[in-house]
């Protein structure tokens, strides 16, 4: 079986025109998306073709610390965009959200690597960055909605913590249930996703391995195992930001301090 | 058992509300807390209860709440809002939840145990009011369940933010009879009942 067929410029700029259609749904509507389209469709073409290009060298360069120092930019950027799309922030927000990839999201990909596909060396960047870059797409949109929900519900139900904590609950007592709460809703898009898989939907990874000429049973066993590392990685990342960010709720002396919490314009 | 607060000072933006505040209760002591709107009345209260931050020392029997642990300081020093929030759910859910706190169960030196809704029916709240929730109660439903928890969860300090705002005069006078005996610190806008209630008077300026 062969690769797939090289596509030209004038391929992309013929596909980037069906996002004509996005525009005029958008001027018929009055929706005011035709700006936010126009940039979004400029930053995918810049970064994937930046990040098409800068691939290649770093796969041939075969550094450690190349790949190393592209996955921290990565994580990085990804803790910057799980922070943003929260509606509420909190001081330390972005401190948090990176740890939580960083352990959630790196932790997984290198577990992938390393001990169950077995890469030699583990951080072969053939593996290791694409399959972080999976973890972190999806990972960080849990991320974003347990950090939602879970600063939504400390600041909605404020009075209800500030009652149990004048019973003598701890802040985790107190706010147990948002916890719980905030990581289910963190959970939900990989369950979803998880539940529909291969019946309604082909995922990235396997459309791009069967277009690249896999068997499609390894594509799918692929698909498999990079579903099961985003699921774990969802999971451990939302847990860790989302009880950072209660923690910041919180002072020295366990009081509610519901005004570190600011709400976003819009 | 003796609470004894001493320098308290709270500002609020560039207003200072009190400064080299002091208090001291013990068991079977009251101190009534008088004042207008806005003299930081329930800041106070809160302050005391370890819910808002304040310059100044704190001890219960000598002991600072960092040292004891603000949770622990928090059952032993309990705060009672004058107009308890609308939570979701029922009283009734709202006990249980209390007594489930881990932190419940090594309440020491408490007062006997006492039944919350048992207390509540002698300051006329029904046994209905537990199993209704608590957007459909009344401020003085709200008030009476919610100090009645408090009671019950054998607090060596109760801090009662205008406890009887919300009552008639019978429920007001059971609720004053059923909590003597205990240390209070107690918010009153009425004369008439710093007098019945006794105990050290703070007046707090605007």
């Amino acid at each position: 079986m062969t690769g797939p067929i090289p596509l030209a410029p004038w391929q992309i700029a013929a596909a980037a025109s069906l996002l004509v259609v996005n525009g005029l749904i958008s001027v018929w509507l009055r929706l005011g998306l035709e700006r936010t389209l126009a940039v979004a469709t400029v930053r995918s073409v810049a970064q994937l073709a930046f990040l098409g290009l800068i691939l290649e060298p770093v796969f041939r360069a075969g550094s450690p610390w190349l790949v190393g120092a592209i996955c921290v930019v990565m994580i990085t950027f990804a803790a910057h965009a799980a922070v943003q799309r929260s509606s509420r922030t909190v001081a330390g927000l972005f401190p948090s959200s990176l740890l939580a990839l960083a352990i959630g999201g790196g932790g997984t990909a290198v577990l992938g690597t390393a001990a169950i596909v077995q890469v030699e060396p583990w951080w072969e960047p053939r593996y290791l960055i694409p399959m972080l870059g999976m973890i972190l797409g999806n990972g960080l949109t849990g991320i974003s909605l347990g950090l939602d929900r879970s600063l939504q519900q400390m600041d909605e139900g404020r009075d209800r913590i500030d009652a149990l904590l004048a019973f003598g609950a701890t802040p985790w007592e107190a706010s147990g249930g948002v916890a719980g709460e905030a990581v289910r809703t963190g959970m939900i898009p990989i369950l979803n996703s998880m539940t529909v898989v291969g019946i309604v939907m082909i995922p990235g990874m396997m459309t791009g391995q069967i277009l690249g000429g896999t068997p499609p049973v390894q594509a799918a066993l692929y698909q498999m195992l990079i579903l099961f590392l985003i699921a774990a990685a969802t999971a451990i990342g939302t847990l860790v930001s989302v009880l950072l960010s209660l923690r910041s709720v919180f002072d020295e002396a366990g009081r509610l301090r519901p005004e570190r919490i600011t709400r976003r314009a819009g | 058992m003796r609470l004894r607060a001493t320098g308290l000072r709270r500002v609020v933006g560039d207003r200072t509300l009190w400064s080299g505040l002091d208090i001291e209760v013990g068991r079977g002591e009251v101190v009534v807390v008088r004042g207008p709107s806005g003299s930081g009345k329930t800041l106070l209260l809160r302050a005391l209860a370890g819910l808002d931050p304040v310059e100044g020392d704190l001890t219960l029997d000598g002991v600072p709440p960092h040292t004891m642990g603000w949770s622990r300081w928090r059952r032993r020093v309990c705060y009672v809002a004058q107009d308890p929030p609308a939570l979701a759910g029922t009283p009734e859910e709202f006990v249980r939840q209390v007594s489930s706190l881990g932190a419940q169960a090594v309440a020491e030196g408490a007062t006997a145990a006492v039944e919350p809704m048992a207390l509540a029916a002698t300051w006329g709240l029904g046994e209905e009011a537990w199993t209704r929730p608590w957007t459909e109660l009344s401020g003085g439903e709200r008030q009476r369940a919610a100090l009645a928890i408090a009671v019950a969860t054998g607090p060596e300090v109760l801090l009662l933010d205008e406890p009887t705002s919300a009552l008639d005069p019978a429920a007001t006078d059971a609720v004053e009879a059923s909590l003597q005996g205990r240390a209070l610190v107690w918010v009153t806008h009425s004369a008439e009942q710093a007098e019945r209630l006794g105990g050290r008077v703070l007046e707090l300026s605007a």
